[in-house]
């Protein structure tokens, strides 16, 4: 605006001095309105808000440096009307004085007209820099603000099970570089993430989009949280920049399994606390934060833990335990965790850990972003099951074959996978897929994809890795079960002379209906087969002394089936699944 | 001067040395210390015994020394960390990707 007249304010006890400025002044354009003593000087700065200020140092009642160190106090750092000493006194402590008060240039006399002139260009020039400055920062400020809503809407509002769900999230900037993450599987199973990308503001939020929607893709359509992990780990190495990667934190919870899964990757230790506030298990961290490593660690696994009713998950971030107090002490993991479990009893874990912080803080500047998840492990709806079932339809007769199969499926597909794939290919999201391509995508899906995955675990552990399921009844023994079956899944892929050996083969048949469909699922597998009577007799009369933790996963496909038979000594199994519009 | 960088008489070894904070605004510093090093096959030691904090951007500093330090066909030893900057080191596993001692 260069036309617009700016104001000037002169503040000189000399009349003739404040008139002599006063001409100069107009004749650069500007309005003039005077003070003749400090006092009334800072009076009219208030009044008047000038552009610009002439100050006299040796005036009566107050003197010009008091009055301009008022006036800098008014205006603060961001605000800069310059101001500039005009005086006769022509030394160095006049100078050094003249700065240390505030003043941003100091004029001295006797000067030409020229010179006065010359001096106010150059100080309006730099207080036009601070101006367009101040303009840009409040654009970036605004800018900020949008992306971060918009980022807060495609990240957090889109998330599985908030009401259930406690979260803590701070940022230190308005970006935070922590992100947290839940997202329904097609079974039933929450997953879970809570992420720290390195630093903070917007430079560590990029990340957070593409986490978040791989994240979700893969866990819709069925893929495990270390096959997530697996693909974002890739991911993030080519995205990130070298000093950039993500510390997270992840947890598949199974409410039907009763097990979580947990990986932890450069995170502080997570918890699994009981419904008491007692601390049952700590995960540490296990493996260098995502995107630093082109592929995972070849000896990557997750833990596995029991879960019962009553029990939650709980993720932080750094930003917690390396908060400060204003003497510079660490809040730490002692006062985190008498807080959570003070929290627990209430049940109001992530208002008590707040309430704690606050108080230890007291206002301190923020360094880090601070942020917490706290899962429940039970109490997750069920997924909806449409069929109507009764345990009759489980046929043991292995001679029973279905003759009303007269006419021909539609389509099939078959997947026989053998040796080293059978550790490192999950064959159900695979399958799901081309169910969905040829299909389309639909609610009852869900149904036969825990269908799928139960029978494929099923023949995977007890028949080709031959595990024995009564493992799992104990606590002990449940981890030792994990323990071997990575072990033997190993050996598998070690072993490739055997491999065509071991294989697990999934066949698909669908037959359109009326109103739906059917689809017969038949998985054989490479294993010896069980004695199926002998097994649902076991079962039956350890579900009747309430200590069965093995066996679930063949009720709940039961359930979910039309039919569901086993076959050739118990190493093929044939289900049919039937849905309607 | 929070990082100071040595080269020993013999060329063979290259110590950096950091003191007490190890965090974004000493980025520039550690940078420097090495990044116009050019020999082949040199040791590198991060002396991080005089470091009492260090944050996640620095771990971010000390993989982009890793990268240098792989481009140049050298080594990466991190020398004597306190605990605290070793807790930090083990959370991020460190430890399965360069020495630590």
């Amino acid at each position: 605006m260069p036309n617009s007249h700016k104001l000037a304010l002169i503040v000189d006890d000399s009349k003739m001095q404040c008139k002599l400025l006063s001409v100069l002044l107009q004749e650069e354009n500007y309005q003039v309105v005077v003070a003749n003593d400090g006092a009334s000087g800072v009076q009219m700065y208030i009044e008047h808000q000038p552009d610009l200020v002439l100050m006299d140092i040796n005036m009566p009642i107050m003197d010009g440096f008091e009055a301009t160190r008022r006036i800098k106090q008014l205006s603060g750092a961001g605000n800069l009307a310059p101001l500039i000493f005009i005086t006769s006194m022509d030394n160095e402590q006049a100078f050094i004085e003249s700065v240390e008060a505030g003043g941003d240039s100091i004029l001295v006399r006797p000067f030409s007209p020229q010179v006065f002139k010359a001096k106010i260009k150059a100080i309006q020039r730099i207080s036009d820099l601070v101006e367009q400055v101040k303009g840009l920062q409040q654009e970036q400020q605004n800018d900020a603000e949008l992306a971060e809503k918009m980022m807060s809407g495609v990240i957090e509002a889109r998330n599985y099970g908030l009401d259930k769900i406690g979260v803590i999230k701070k940022a230190a900037t308005i970006f935070s570089g922590d992100i947290q993450l839940s997202a329904l599987c097609p079974n039933g199973n929450i997953h879970v993430l809570l992420g720290d990308f390195t630093g903070h503001g917007l430079r560590s939020s990029i990340g957070a989009i593409p986490v978040t929607e791989t994240f979700r893709a893969m866990t819709n359509k069925g893929f495990s949280i270390l096959e997530i992990v697996s693909q974002l780990n890739k991911q993030l190495h080519t995205l990130l920049p070298g000093d950039l990667f993500f510390a997270a934190s992840f947890a598949c919870i199974s409410d039907h399994e009763r097990s979580a899964y947990i990986f932890n990757a450069g995170l502080p230790e997570g918890y699994l606390f009981n419904g008491e506030g007692e601390i049952k298990k700590q995960f540490s961290s296990s493996h260098p934060p995502l995107g630093i490593l082109p592929q995972l660690l070849p000896d990557t696994q997750l833990e596995v833990v029991q879960i019962y009713s009553g029990d939650r998950l709980v993720f932080i971030t750094d930003g917690i335990v390396e908060a400060r107090n204003p003497e510079g002490e660490l809040y730490g993991f002692p006062r985190f965790e008498n807080a959570a479990i003070a929290g627990i009893k209430q049940n109001q874990l992530v208002n008590k850990v707040l309430n704690s912080l606050d108080d230890f803080c007291q206002h301190c500047e923020q360094e880090d972003d601070i942020s917490l998840v706290d899962v429940p492990c039970s109490g997750w709806q069920k997924i909806e099951f449409n069929n109507k079932t009764s345990p009759e339809h489980l046929i043991l007769n292995e001679s029973l074959i279905d003759d009303e199969q007269t006419y021909l499926p539609t389509w099939s597909y078959h997947l026989h996978l053998t040796g080293k794939l059978l550790k490192t290919v999950n064959p159900i999201p695979l399958v799901m897929n081309q169910i969905n391509d040829i299909e389309g995508a639909g609610e009852h899906w869900q149904s036969l994809y825990t269908i799928l995955t139960e029978l494929f675990v099923n023949a995977l552990d007890h028949g080709v890795l031959q595990l024995n399921s009564s493992l799992k009844d104990s606590a002990e023994g449940f981890s030792q079960y994990f323990n071997e079956r990575a072990k033997r899944l190993d050996n598998l892929a070690v072993n490739t002379i055997n491999s065509p050996d071991n294989f697990v083969r999934i066949t698909l048949e669908y037959f359109p209906l009326s109103h739906g469909g059917k689809m017969i699922i038949n998985i054989k597998d490479s294993g010896k087969g069980f004695d199926i009577v002998d097994v649902m007799k076991r079962n039956n009369i350890a579900e009747n002394d309430g200590i069965k933790l093995s066996g679930r996963g063949v009720e709940l496909v039961n359930q979910l089936c039309d039919t569901l038979e086993y076959l050739e000594h118990g190493t093929s199994v044939t289900a049919s699944y039937i849905w309607h519009d | 001067m929070t990082v100071s960088s040595r080269l020993s008489s013999d060329n063979k070894q290259m110590v950096i040395s950091i003191n007490e904070r190890f965090d974004f605004s000493s980025h520039q510093q550690f940078r420097d210390a090495y990044n116009n090093e050019r020999l082949k096959g040199l040791t590198y030691i991060l002396d991080l015994s005089k470091t009492e904090y260090m944050d996640s951007s620095a771990l971010g500093m000390i993989l982009l020394l890793k990268d240098h330090v792989h481009l140049y066909s050298g080594d990466l030893i991190i020398s004597k960390p306190s605990a605290t900057v070793r807790k930090i080191l083990e959370i991020a596993q460190f430890q399965r990707l360069m020495t630590i001692e």
